[in-house]
């Protein structure tokens, strides 16, 4: 990609789009910090977020806004990777480092695993790493194969979907659903006619980055529904209760799907509170903000709701390899207000 | 597949459910590829219950490997040892290419496994350079898993590799008992170190696990004739019966001689009351 520079890129990133001048952030009006004390004591599951490109001060101001749980798909890293070993380095982290850095802050990490569909264009490597995604797929927290799908629809992209859902059929797996930027209704119709041609039961497949225009299909086909609340590009919250009040909860569920981008692991507390302000039930409220994630991805066998639902104490002196998160004798929870830096 | 030995298969389909049984039964007939799956996917199928094995009443899992022990193993370890033995092992290449991948691809469950199974998968000595890596490894679990209740290291290690984990289990302060084989691979060049060590944590007024003793015990001279004195004279029983263990195994004439100063501690020795043994404790 962009070896022509006089060429548009053919893959724009996740955050640039191409009606971005048109459209207005709407959460940056209010004030966050006037808006926390609606959500105290709400539990929150973000079902896509890749934490592996967020910082620890996120993972502090997550807990502290109520997530409890968060499912890290597998995808792309913001470059192609150039070998097998960056695959299995990266997959083996949400496995591994990952799951144990969120821990330090009292938040359950799970993944899901998959080949993202940018990299399923390079065929040589794409088939050298379905080789070992089993070996990968059928760990311990590993809640699915995600996220799978198009991104410029091309051939080698519906090939290595289509093996992804026979592995997703064979280990027994929800499937995680990434629809296309560009030509999303198209795109997001072929993923759901596929699966289903593959005889996947839709309520084992979440469906993610809906709009207002690719929503009802999802639902009436019997899909999850996935909304990822992303500045810019995606979903807005403001937008985002109006589905609810539309669509009610059912099958509906919300993420940030935070990432490199420009993002926000808020995204889930933050329409909550919205929510909450526009006087939907909390009932309504509390599923597709956790409810529904949990029911989704539960099919794995993979969720014990007692790993995060009782009271959870992170253990400060807990180690991952040897090595821990906290560096001479740092606390995991420093005094975030102080001026001084100790 | 190689020839799996009908104790290990008995004694793990001891300790299983019928489903559990039918899973294991079923990943007999797979291909490598489907095993290297069971593998990985054990602890979707069966549970982690500790399992106890006593070799002293039971026999060996394994005839002629004395040293490979389950005790204290859960299932799903027990099982992806078990499912490796299941693996071709022609050609060479092809298993040789198959355990990488795992180990490639593990987490540190199956690393623990991994490492378990070293001492019974075929080309024993294809493996030393992981088996010498986890002894560098910073994973407390994988570490043990080769360090301690292993036969592979005792069997396959050189002499630099072998004192390299010795001191690496005293400095992460395991239980070197632990370690198989530990008396028949003491080396002087072990000692040294160990005599180098013992020099530096007195230096600093720092505690020393009194195990590592028996390290140094028969290659010890009168040099450390202080520090044994000063032992020999502890308010702690347990330091002077190291002291006297020491100069009892030293076989050195001044050491001796200095033993022969404590008769109490010197009869215990000679009748059998007083070895390493009583001295083997986990550290805290």
């Amino acid at each position: 990609m962009c070896q022509n520079h006089k060429e548009p890129s053919a893959n724009p990133s996740h955050f640039e789009s191409i009606s971005s001048a048109e459209e207005k952030p709407t959460h940056r009006d209010l004030l966050w910090e006037d808006y926390q004390n609606l959500i105290q004591g709400m539990r929150f599951f973000d079902p896509h977020i890749h934490m592996v490109s967020r910082t620890t001060d996120d993972y502090q101001m997550m807990a502290k806004a109520g997530i409890v749980a968060i499912i890290e798909p597998a995808f792309w890293v913001g470059q192609p990777r150039t070998g097998l070993s960056s695959f299995k380095d990266y997959y083996s982290s949400l496995v591994g480092w990952e799951r144990f850095r969120s821990s330090q802050f009292g938040i359950k990490h799970y993944c899901t695993m998959g080949l993202n569909s940018r990299e399923a264009n390079n065929e040589r490597l794409a088939d050298e790493v379905m080789e070992i995604l089993p070996l990968f797929a059928y760990k311990e927290g590993v809640v699915g194969i995600g996220e799978i799908g198009f991104d410029d629809q091309t051939p080698l992209e519906e090939k290595y979907y289509r093996l992804q859902l026979e592995l997703a059929k064979k280990a027994k797996l929800p499937v995680q659903i990434h629809t296309p930027h560009r030509d999303k209704k198209r795109g997001t119709e072929r993923s759901m006619s596929i699966a289903l041609e593959h005889g996947l039961d839709p309520s084992w497949v979440v469906v993610d980055h809906n709009n207002e225009e690719t929503v009802k299909s999802v639902l009436d086909q019997g899909f999850w529904a996935a909304f990822t609340i992303y500045p810019f590009t995606k979903m807005g919250n403001e937008r985002m209760v109006n589905v609810v009040e539309k669509y009610g909860s059912e099958r509906i569920m919300i993420n940030s799907s935070a990432d490199w981008g420009i993002s926000d692991p808020l995204a889930i507390p933050k329409t909550a509170a919205l929510m909450i302000q526009k006087g939907i039930p909390l009932e309504v409220i509390r599923m597709v903000t956790y409810q529904n994630a949990i029911d989704a991805f539960a099919k794995s066998g993979q969720i014990d709701i007692n790993d995060f639902e009782t009271e959870f104490q992170p253990d400060p002196n807990a180690k991952f390899h040897g090595n821990s998160i906290l560096r001479g004798g740092q606390q995991p929870v420093p005094n975030k207000n102080s001026l001084f830096i100790q | 597949m190689t020839d799996i030995p009908t104790n290990l298969t008995q004694f793990l389909f001891e300790q299983t459910t019928r489903t559990e049984r039918e899973w294991l039964e079923e990943q007999t007939t797979k291909n490598d590829l489907d095993l290297m799956t069971a593998f990985v996917a054990a602890p979707r199928f069966l549970s982690k219950k500790i399992v106890s094995y006593d070799s002293k009443s039971k026999g060996n899992l394994i005839p002629n490997l004395i040293g490979f022990q389950v005790d204290g193993w859960n299932l799903v370890r027990l099982t992806r040892v078990w499912l490796l033995l299941h693996l071709t092992p022609e050609p060479k290449e092809q298993f040789v290419k198959n355990i990488e991948t795992l180990f490639d691809t593990a987490e540190l469950n199956e690393l623990v496994a991994l490492y378990s199974a070293l001492p019974v998968l075929p080309y024993p000595r294809e493996w030393l350079p992981r088996a010498t890596d986890a002894v560098r490894s910073n994973m407390g679990f994988v570490f043990d898993s080769i360090a301690l209740s292993n036969p592979y290291p005792e069997l396959y290690f050189s002499e630099l590799a072998w004192n390299q984990l010795v001191l690496k289990t005293i400095f992460n302060g395991k239980p070197i008992h632990w370690i198989y084989g530990l008396d028949r691979r003491k080396n002087k060049e072990l000692a040294i170190a160990i005599s180098d060590f013992i020099e530096e944590r007195f230096a600093a007024g720092r505690k020393l696990p009194l195990q590592i003793w028996r390290l140094v015990a028969p290659f010890v001279d009168e040099s450390k004739h202080p520090k044994l004195i000063s032992l020999l004279n502890s308010n702690l029983q347990i330091e002077r019966e190291v002291a006297a263990l020491v100069c009892f195994e030293s076989k050195n004439l001044e050491l001796l001689s200095l033993l022969s100063k404590y008769p109490d501690l010197e009869l215990s020795i000679k009748n059998g009351e007083l070895d390493w043994s009583k001295i083997e404790s986990i550290p805290e």
